[in-house]
């Protein structure tokens, strides 16, 4: 079965070329511009979503609530998420873990590192 | 540029615009947090687009500014005039890049290297001050980013992996790797898997961010930090060939150490960089309410002319239905009236842009202007969310910007100037938009000397615009300010004279049949009130006859109708006549006499008197139908010589109405 990831960036243009870019090697994906819209898409079809991969700034709910919200209700704790971002702070990055994030990509990345990442993710949670 | 850089580069360009409005706005509120955060994150935002689609020099740049944001953010260092205008300067060339159509143009190294320098000398000149104001200690770390230090790193994976295995540590071996020099050497086990990686990097990157980079791989290996030296290794010939003996033979981390101890003298000392400090921020930029989808202009347009089809074919139906008395027939005539209108509605609403983007643009003219003209000026805007057809906006910026211009050039006065005649030193440019009916308003005023009328007058007279013992009202003394023989060629400066005369104001905004109006009160202001349709398309007019042509006229230049006796008009068979109307000489244009000339004639004449650049002239037709608001369809290609036709109407009968361009139509008159 194809796999599905939730793609959540706000800037349009990324968040498509990163959906376009998970498309071509076989994924389904989802989009949203926000933390609130990606939990709204991601509580409905939680079944159906295999990774959430975010921005780590975003206007309104930033990937960090994002995960942190993820990571509190259990019908979604399960889906692994990933921040795809330019920030590089360890501090984040390490309170990031702790709140259960299972990889963080930097921007920008290479693309074998990308899906290296992603499979991982997917396949151990 | 492929299709994802077309569409980052207008996504940007939307950035950018966000970008201006937030300087702005921490330009004024220089301590307020929200604009600072939402300046920082737009950066940012830009940064990581713009090295993801391969415009690795506006990344570049971004970083570079972000990084004096960020220690504006902790509170190291003040926001400043400086600091601003840098940053505008720099982001505007970014925006005149992207408006290249060529991605090696917009990645032009040299293009951006003066913005560059300036953001790198800034940052230096900030971090000698803070140097000396004793804020050092924990700036340092945070600006001194770009020292060297070498380290040995073992990686060593507590999973069973293979070099060329799709585990993500193979992969952030290669990251590790891209963040400076380096020198891998890979070691594998019996069975073939690896046992450890050493790897020698040189970096600018700090241990704890090398260290971030295995974070989400705890589980799976475990690595070691050695950090070496605190300069670049590589570049000792000697290291190099002492690391080649590592191909052969593993890593002895104490020989290494004994190693590097005797290059130490050949390596200059400078400080380490430890871990950045942080400042946890959350952003928060505006609330969305909405969100928001591009759609291809040509679509919309498409649709706007589906629908126009649909309105005609409606009325279509109503006419051909009525005469049948169907109660059932009728009541689905009536709905789909309903109907249609709602869609004719929305789908003109598809066009509309909030005018927010020109008044961003303003406020930045406003500050740049103030600042050459050493004047002090606010800008208030009100109404910046009122919506306006794309192109209508992108045809306004023009005739906006020189108004405002004006105000401030001519208008607003020097600080002391105000300060003498008992005025805050501080001048106020405001626009204010808001819409009625199917009108948009705009209304620019500002708070400095007024219009001196009679200098005005004098000037008009000298001109010979005016006869010297004529009496004009206030308002035709002021209106004399768009004729094309005064303009502002007496008052011409470096600002204001750039070759637009607020006659050519006047023209644009007829052109998009809307109307300005001026009022000014010597000492109080000025103040400027453009009206325009919301929509390029829909025109409001009145419908005339003349024979069985029909024609329509743009409601906007029309002052007055008189009806006159036909006879007053057929004297000596001339298509240009001047009758009396309202005791006034009117030059009057006959569309009778010019395209029709039946033999049977009416009994009375319309005349409706137009101004158009400033002239009174009428236009005689047979008989006013009515007033009406309607959709202009383009006329084809046979008829584009005729250009006093601006384009047709079909009427709800299924007939056919031209629109006349009254300015084209007295042109023609007077050749």
């Amino acid at each position: 079965m194809k796999k599905s990831i939730l793609v959540v960036d706000d800037f349009a243009s990324i968040r498509d070329f990163v959906c376009e870019t998970l498309q071509r090697k076989g994924y389904e994906t989802f989009g949203a511009a926000n933390g609130n819209e990606a939990f709204k898409l991601l509580t409905e079809k939680s079944d159906s979503v295999n990774l959430v991969l975010t921005d780590y700034n975003m206007p309104d709910c930033t990937g960090f609530e994002l995960l942190k919200k993820i990571k509190e209700s259990p019908s979604v704790s399960k889906v692994p998420v990933i921040f795809l971002t330019t920030e590089s702070n360890p501090d984040k990055m390490r309170s990031a873990k702790e709140a259960g994030l299972a990889a963080w990509i930097k921007k920008p990345y290479r693309s074998e590192t990308f899906f290296a990442q992603i499979e991982n993710a997917i396949s151990n949670g | 540029m492929d299709s994802n850089q077309k569409r980052f580069v207008e996504d940007a360009l939307d950035l950018l615009n966000e970008l201006d409005e937030g300087l702005l706005q921490l330009e004024a509120n220089p301590h307020a947090s929200a604009p600072l955060e939402q300046v920082f994150r737009t950066m940012h935002t830009i940064k990581g687009g713009a090295n993801m689609f391969g415009f690795e020099k506006i990344g570049e740049l971004a970083h570079q500014l972000e990084t004096l944001y960020d220690l504006v953010r902790q509170g190291k260092m003040q926001v400043s005039d400086g600091l601003i205008s840098i940053t505008l300067h720099a982001f505007d060339k970014v925006r005149d890049l992207f408006k290249e159509k060529d991605a090696a143009k917009i990645n032009n190294a040299e293009a951006l290297s003066d913005h560059l320098k300036s953001a790198i000398e800034f940052l230096k000149a900030a971090e000698s001050e803070m140097v000396s104001t004793g804020k050092t200690s924990s700036a340092a770390s945070a600006v001194n980013k770009d020292e060297l230090a070498t380290f040995f790193i073992r990686v060593s994976p507590t999973i069973s992996l293979t070099v060329d295995g799709n585990h993500p540590l193979v992969f952030i071996v290669l990251d590790l790797e891209a963040l400076g020099t380096a020198r891998t050497f890979c070691y594998k086990n019996e069975k073939g898997d690896v046992a450890h990686w050493d790897i020698f990097l040189s970096t600018t990157t700090s241990q704890a961010e090398i260290e971030s980079y295995f974070l989400f791989v705890e589980n799976e290996c475990q690595v070691n930090y050695t950090k070496l030296f605190a300069c670049d290794l590589f570049g000792s010939d000697e290291f190099k060939e002492y690391l080649d003996q590592f191909n052969a033979v593993p890593v002895d981390v104490k020989a290494l150490s004994a190693f590097v101890e005797t290059l130490s003298a050949k390596c200059k000392e400078t400080h380490g960089s430890e871990a950045e400090d942080e400042v946890i921020t959350s952003s928060r930029k505006k609330a969305h309410h909405d969100t928001y989808i591009k759609v291809s202009k040509r679509k919309i347009d498409d649709l706007l002319n589906w629908i126009s089809e649909l309105i005609i074919l409606q009325a279509q139906l109503t006419n051909a239905t009525s005469g049948l008395n169907s109660p059932a027939i009728n009541e689905v005539t009536e709905q789909l009236e309903l109907i249609t209108n709602r869609l004719r509605d929305t789908s003109l609403e598809i066009g509309l842009v909030p005018i927010e983007t020109l008044v961003t643009k303003f406020k930045r003219l406003v500050r740049d202007l103030s600042k050459t003209l050493n004047k002090k000026v606010n800008f208030l805007s009100e109404g910046a969310e009122t919506e306006m057809d794309k192109d209508v906006i992108e045809l306004m910026a023009d005739p906006m910007i020189h108004i405002i211009r004006n105000a401030i050039d001519h208008g607003i006065e020097t600080p002391a100037e105000r300060k003498a005649a008992g005025k805050s030193e501080h001048g106020t440019v405001k626009l204010k938009a808001f819409n009625t009916s199917s009108y948009v308003n705009i209304i620019i005023s500002d708070d400095g000397k007024g219009i001196h009328q009679e200098r005005v007058l004098q000037k008009a007279i000298e001109k010979g615009l005016v006869a010297a013992d004529a009496s004009l009202t206030e308002e035709e003394v002021l209106n004399l300010i768009f004729h094309p023989g005064l303009s502002t060629a007496s008052q011409l400066s470096d600002v204001s004279g750039r070759g637009v005369g607020m006659d050519v104001v006047k023209q644009k905004i007829n052109d998009l049949r809307g109307h300005v109006s001026i009022k000014s009160t010597s000492d109080k202001g000025t103040s400027i009130s453009i009206k325009l349709p919301l929509s390029r398309s829909i025109i409001e007019g009145l419908l005339v006859r003349v024979e069985d042509t029909r024609y329509v006229v743009p409601l906007n230049v029309i002052d007055r109708i008189d009806r006159i006796p036909y006879t007053l008009l057929n004297r000596e068979n001339q298509v240009n006549k001047t009758v009396v109307v309202n005791e006034e000489t009117l030059s009057v244009f006959s569309l009778r006499q010019k395209f029709h000339n039946e033999a049977i004639v009416p009994k009375t004449a319309d005349i409706i008197s137009v101004t158009v650049h400033g002239i009174r002239k009428g236009i005689a037709v047979d008989r006013i139908e009515g007033k009406m608001q309607t959709v202009m369809k383009p006329l084809g290609e046979a008829y584009h010589q005729q250009d006093f036709i601006a384009g047709s109407t079909i009427l709800g009968d299924g007939s056919l109405a031209l629109v006349l361009d009254p300015s084209r139509l007295f042109q023609l008159s007077d050749n």
